[in-house]
C-alpha cells in the first residue's frame, strides 16, 4: 500500500512535470480538507516554524527556494541563485511577475526585509546569524552579504523557515511579534488566507495571480482543527478529511492503513528529522564517565523498541543526524544489545554493585516517551541500574526541569530542521550550554574536537569536505554519547488515493501544495 | 443468644441474619487485603519487569495467566502488586477526608453562629468546585506521586463529611444528656470529643466507607487521565496506561477494572452492613 502510494506519487509527479500546466490525468479545481490537532495562534512563519504555523504559513507565503524529495533546491521566488567563490555573498534573481495577495509586486526590498526580520525574530538564530546585510541593486536582484561562509543558508531559505513577507504590510513600524497581519496574513504564496477562526479552521483560497502559471490546481484548502487524535481518526474514517499529516501513534497509523480510500506513508518528514532520544546529564557524577552511558546504550534494544513497542511504525535512528540526510554517517557504532558488555563496562567503572538513576520524559507522546521511559526501567534493571521514572504533569514543567539541568536522564524529541547547523549543532556545541534554555546543550557536553569540527562544518562550502567533517563529528559523539538516539518519530501522512502529487518532498506538508490536484474520476 | 452477650457482637450477629452484605463485603475486602499482602511476597518478581512480548492474551492457566500489557509486563503480577498502592492511597485519602471533615463539621455544628456560617461557606466553596477538576489542578501543581495523589483526594473529598458531621453535632448538642454534661461543668473539648462524637460516630463510620470508594475511583480517574505516577503500579495506573490500546488488547484494562469494581462493591456492602449494625434502631429487628 505504502509502496503503491509512492509509485503513484512519482508517476503523478512525472506526469505533471511533463504536462504542466495542463493536467493529463487530473482536473483543476476542487477543495482539499486537511485535519490537524495542532492549533496555530497565528500564521506568520517568520516568527516560528512549529508544525502548527508552518502548514498554513507555507501556503500563504512563498519563499526563495523549495526542495524536492532528494534534498535538491528548486527555484521558487528565486529563479536562480549564485554563491560567490569566497562564500560570503549569495546573489538571488527573483522571478518576474510575482505579486503579493494585495496585488503589489514582490521585490528585492521585500526579500531584504524578510530575511532581516527572520534573523531578528525567529528562535532558530543559527539560520541567518551570519547575515550582515541584504543588498538590493535592483528590484529583481537581492544579494545576501555574510560575515562568514554559511552553507546552511540554502536550506534556511526553505518555505517552512523563511517566508517572504511584504515589506509594505509588515514593515510599518509595528512590532512583528504582535503584528495584526500575523493573523490576517498577506503573502505571495499559492493560496491566500480567506478565513482564520482560531482553534476551529483556516480557509485558504486559490490566489488567481500566483506567479507560477496554471498553479495552484486546487481552488481551496481547508485546515480543520480537531480537539484530539481519536476524534480526528474517526473523522478520517468517515471520509471528512482528505489529508492527515503528523499521525504518530501506532494504533492511529494502523487504523488509517485499514481505510481503503487512504494511502499512508512516512515520506515527507526527512527535513524535519524528528529524533527520539535518551539524553544524559553529563554533569551528574553518576553519568560523567562515558562508559556508564555506553553501558546503558548496550542495554537498550532499538529493534525491540521500533519493532515491538512501536508495532513496526517507527524506524531506528543511530546517530545525531537523521538517517535520511545526506550528512548521516552509517558507520557510527550502533550499540547492538549486549547485556554482558554493559555489565562489564559498569564493573570497569566500579559500579558493578549497581546504581540509581532517574529518567524524565515529555508528557504527551505516550508511546514515544513515557512507554520508553518505562521500558528503560525494566531493561536497565538487568544491568543493575535501578531507574525511577519521574513524571511531569505538563510539558512546561518538564521543560523547566530540563532547562534548569535538574535531571539525570530524560527522554526527549529534538528535530533536525534540515541543515545540521539549524537543528543539530545546538545539542553538542559547548558554547550552547545555556542554563534556562530547553533544547540547548542541556547535557552539558563539552568536547573541544566536536566544537572545532562543528565550527568548521558550519563554514565549509565544499559538500564533500563538509560531509567528512560531519562524519568525524558523528563518530565522536556516538562514542561519547551525551545522548543516545533511539528512533525517528513515526510521523505519517494519510492522504486520499485520488490526490495527485501528495506532499512527499523533504518538507512534506510544510511546503506549498500548489502542485496538488484531484485525479480525474474514471 | 444470651442477654449477657456483648451488645456489639449481638448486633453483628443479628445484622448477619437480617442482611449478609456486611459479611460478604468484609470477606471480599479481606481477599483484597490478602492480595495486597501477598504482593509483598512476590519473591522478587517486580511488576515492572518486561517478561514477554506485549499484549499476550490471557490463558488463565500457566505462566502468564492474565496475559501481558503494552510493554510485555505480567498482568497478574501487576494486578497483585497494584492492590497495596490502590488500597493505601484510598485509606490515606479517606483518613484525611474524615479528619478534615469531622473537625470542621464538629466545630461548625457545636458552636453554631458566626463560626458555623464561616465554616459552612468555606465548605460550600469547596463543594461547588468540580471535585475531579480540582484534584487535577492540585496533582498538576504538586506533581504526581502516591503521597500527593492521596493528599489531593483527601483534600477534595472532605466536604460531604463536614456537612454530615455538622448535622449530627447540631442535632446531638441540644439532647438532654449533652445538656446534663454541660451543666456538670464539662468543657467544649470534652463535650465534643467524649460526649457527642461517640454518639455521632455510626453515620460517620458509614460515610467513611463511601469516602474510601470515592478515593479508589478518584485515584483510578486521575491515573486514567494520565496524572498518575508511572512508578507506582496501582490499578488505576494500569488502566490509564493501557487504555490507548484497548482495541488491540482488552484484558489489561478489563482485569484491573474488575478489581476496582469488586473492591468498591465490597467496601459499599461493608458500609451498608455497618449501617445496619451500628444503627441502634435496627437492634433486634
Amino acid at each position: 500500500m505504502y509502496r503503491f502510494g509512492r509509485i503513484l506519487a512519482r508517476l503523478a509527479f512525472a506526469l505533471v512535470l511533463a504536462a504542466a500546466p495542463a493536467l493529463a490525468d487530473g482536473r483543476p479545481g476542487g477543495s482539499l480538507v486537511i485535519l490537524s490537532t495542532q492549533v496555530p495562534r497565528h500564521v506568520n512563519g517568520a516568527l516560528q516554524s512549529g508544525v502548527a504555523v508552518a502548514i498554513p504559513s507555507t501556503q500563504i507565503f512563498a519563499s526563495l527556494l523549495r526542495y524536492d524529495a532528494e534534498w535538491n533546491p528548486e527555484p521558487y521566488l528565486a529563479e536562480s541563485w549564485q554563491v560567490s567563490d569566497d562564500g560570503l555573498s549569495v546573489t538571488l534573481k527573483l522571478v518576474a511577475g510575482a505579486t503579493f495577495h494585495d496585488g503589489r509586486p514582490v521585490t528585492s526590498e521585500d526579500v531584504a526585509f524578510s530575511i532581516l526580520a527572520i534573523r531578528d525574530n525567529h528562535p532558530f538564530k543559527s539560520m541567518f546569524a551570519p547575515v550582515e546585510a541584504v543588498e538590493t541593486p535592483d528590484p529583481g536582484t537581492a544579494v545576501i552579504r555574510l560575515g562568514r561562509p554559511h552553507p546552511a543558508l540554502l536550506l534556511a531559505l526553505s518555505p517552512a523557515l523563511a517566508p517572504i513577507l511584504p515589506k509594505h504590510v509588515y514593515g510599518d513600524g509595528q512590532d512583528l511579534r504582535t503584528h495584526p497581519a500575523n493573523v490576517a496574513a498577506v503573502g505571495a504564496g499559492p493560496f491566500r488566507l480567506a478565513e482564520f477562526q482560531p482553534g476551529e479552521h483556516i480557509i485558504l483560497k486559490r490566489y488567481e495571480n500566483f506567479f507560477l502559471p496554471g498553479r495552484p490546481y486546487l481552488d481551496e484548502i481547508v485546515i480543520r482543527y480537531l480537539p484530539d487524535v481519536s476524534t480526528l481518526l474517526l473523522a478520517m474514517e468517515r471520509g471528512e478529511g482528505d489529508l492527515r499529516p503528523f499521525a504518530t501513534g501506532s494504533q492511529e497509523i494502523r487504523r488509517l492503513r485499514q481505510v481503503d480510500r487512504l494511502a499512508v506513508t512516512n515520506a515527507g518528514y526527512a527535513a524535519l528529522g524528528p529524533i527520539n532520544w535518551l539524553a544524559f546529564n553529563t554533569r551528574s557524577p553518576k553519568l560523567a564517565d562515558r562508559r556508564v552511558r555506553q553501558a546503558i546504550a548496550y542495554a537498550i534494544d532499538r529493534d525491540y523498541i521500533v519493532g515491538t513497542l512501536h508495532h513496526g511504525v517507527s524506524v531506528a535512528q543511530r546517530g545525531p543526524i537523521v538517517e535520511g540526510s545526506p550528512f548521516f554517517d552509517p558507520t557510527v557504532p550502533a550499540y547492538d544489545l549486549d547485556l554482558d558488555k554493559a555489565r562489564g563496562l559498569l564493573a570497569e567503572v566500579g559500579l558493578g554493585d549497581g546504581l540509581q538513576l532517574t529518567v524524565d520524559y515529555v508528557p504527551g507522546l505516550v508511546e514515544q516517551q513515557k512507554n520508553l521511559a518505562e521500558y528503560l526501567k525494566s531493561q536497565l534493571k538487568k544491568i543493575g541500574i535501578d531507574v525511577t521514572v519521574r513524571t511531569s504533569p505538563d510539558t512546561a514543567t518538564w521543560a523547566s526541569r530540563i532547562a534548569g539541568h535538574d535531571f539525570e536522564m530524560t527522554m526527549d524529541t529534538v528535530f533536525n530542521w534540515g541543515d545540521p547547523v539549524i537543528g543539530v549543532h545546538r545539542t553538542y556545541l559547548s558554547s550552547n550550554i545555556r542554563p534556562g534554555v530547553v533544547w540547548s546543550n542541556t547535557q552539558s557536553y563539552a568536547d573541544a574536537r566536536v566544537d572545532a569540527l562543528l565550527e568548521a562544518a558550519a563554514v565549509e562550502l565544499d559538500p564533500a569536505r563538509r560531509k567528512q567533517l560531519y562524519a568525524e563529528f558523528q563518530q565522536i559523539v556516538a562514542t561519547d554519547l551525551p545522548v543516545y538516539w533511539l528512533n525517528l518519530l513515526p510521523f505519517h501522512t494519510a492522504y486520499d488515493r485520488r490526490l495527485g502529487n501528495p506532499p512527499l518532498s523533504i518538507w512534506g506538508v510544510l511546503s506549498p501544495m500548489d502542485e496538488l490536484y484531484w485525479i480525474k474520476d474514471k | 443468644m444470651t442477654g449477657r452477650a456483648d451488645p456489639w457482637l449481638r448486633r453483628f450477629l443479628s445484622a448477619c441474619r437480617t442482611g449478609p452484605s456486611a459479611v460478604v463485603g468484609m470477606a471480599a475486602l479481606l481477599v483484597v487485603c490478602a492480595m495486597a499482602l501477598y504482593s509483598v511476597f512476590l519473591d522478587g518478581r517486580d511488576p515492572f519487569d518486561i517478561v514477554s512480548l506485549p499484549h499476550r492474551a490471557p490463558t488463565f492457566v500457566g505462566p502468564l495467566p492474565l496475559g501481558t500489557d503494552y510493554l510485555g509486563r505480567d498482568l497478574a503480577v501487576c494486578l497483585l502488586a497494584g492492590a497495596a498502592p490502590t488500597l493505601s492511597v484510598a485509606a490515606v485519602a479517606a483518613g484525611l477526608a474524615m479528619v478534615l471533615g469531622v473537625a470542621l463539621g464538629a466545630l461548625a455544628g457545636f458552636f453554631g453562629g458566626r463560626l458555623d456560617d464561616l465554616l459552612m461557606r468555606f465548605t460550600e466553596f469547596f463543594q461547588v468546585l468540580p471535585a475531579l477538576l480540582f484534584a487535577m489542578v492540585l496533582v498538576t501543581l504538586w506533581s504526581p506521586s502516591p503521597t500527593t495523589i492521596a493528599l489531593t483526594i483527601g483534600f477534595v473529598a472532605w466536604p460531604p463529611t463536614a456537612r454530615l458531621a455538622r448535622a449530627e453535632f447540631l442535632r446531638i448538642r441540644d439532647l438532654e444528656y449533652v445538656v446534663a454534661a454541660r451543666a456538670a461543668g464539662a468543657g467544649a473539648g470534652h463535650l465534643m470529643w467524649r460526649v457527642i462524637l461517640p454518639n455521632a460516630a455510626p453515620p460517620l463510620i458509614v460515610s467513611a466507607t463511601l469516602v474510601v470508594t470515592t478515593a479508589i475511583l478518584f485515584e483510578a480517574a486521575l491515573s486514567f487521565l494520565g496524572l498518575g505516577d508511572p512508578d507506582t503500579m496501582s490499578w488505576g495506573q494500569i488502566i490509564g496506561a493501557n487504555r490507548e490500546y484497548v482495541l488491540d488488547a482488552w484484558w489489561p484494562v478489563a482485569f484491573p477494572g474488575l478489581a476496582i469494581f469488586l473492591t468498591v462493591l465490597a467496601v459499599s456492602l461493608l458500609g451498608d452492613g455497618l449501617n445496619r449494625i451500628l444503627d441502634p434502631k435496627s437492634d433486634g429487628a
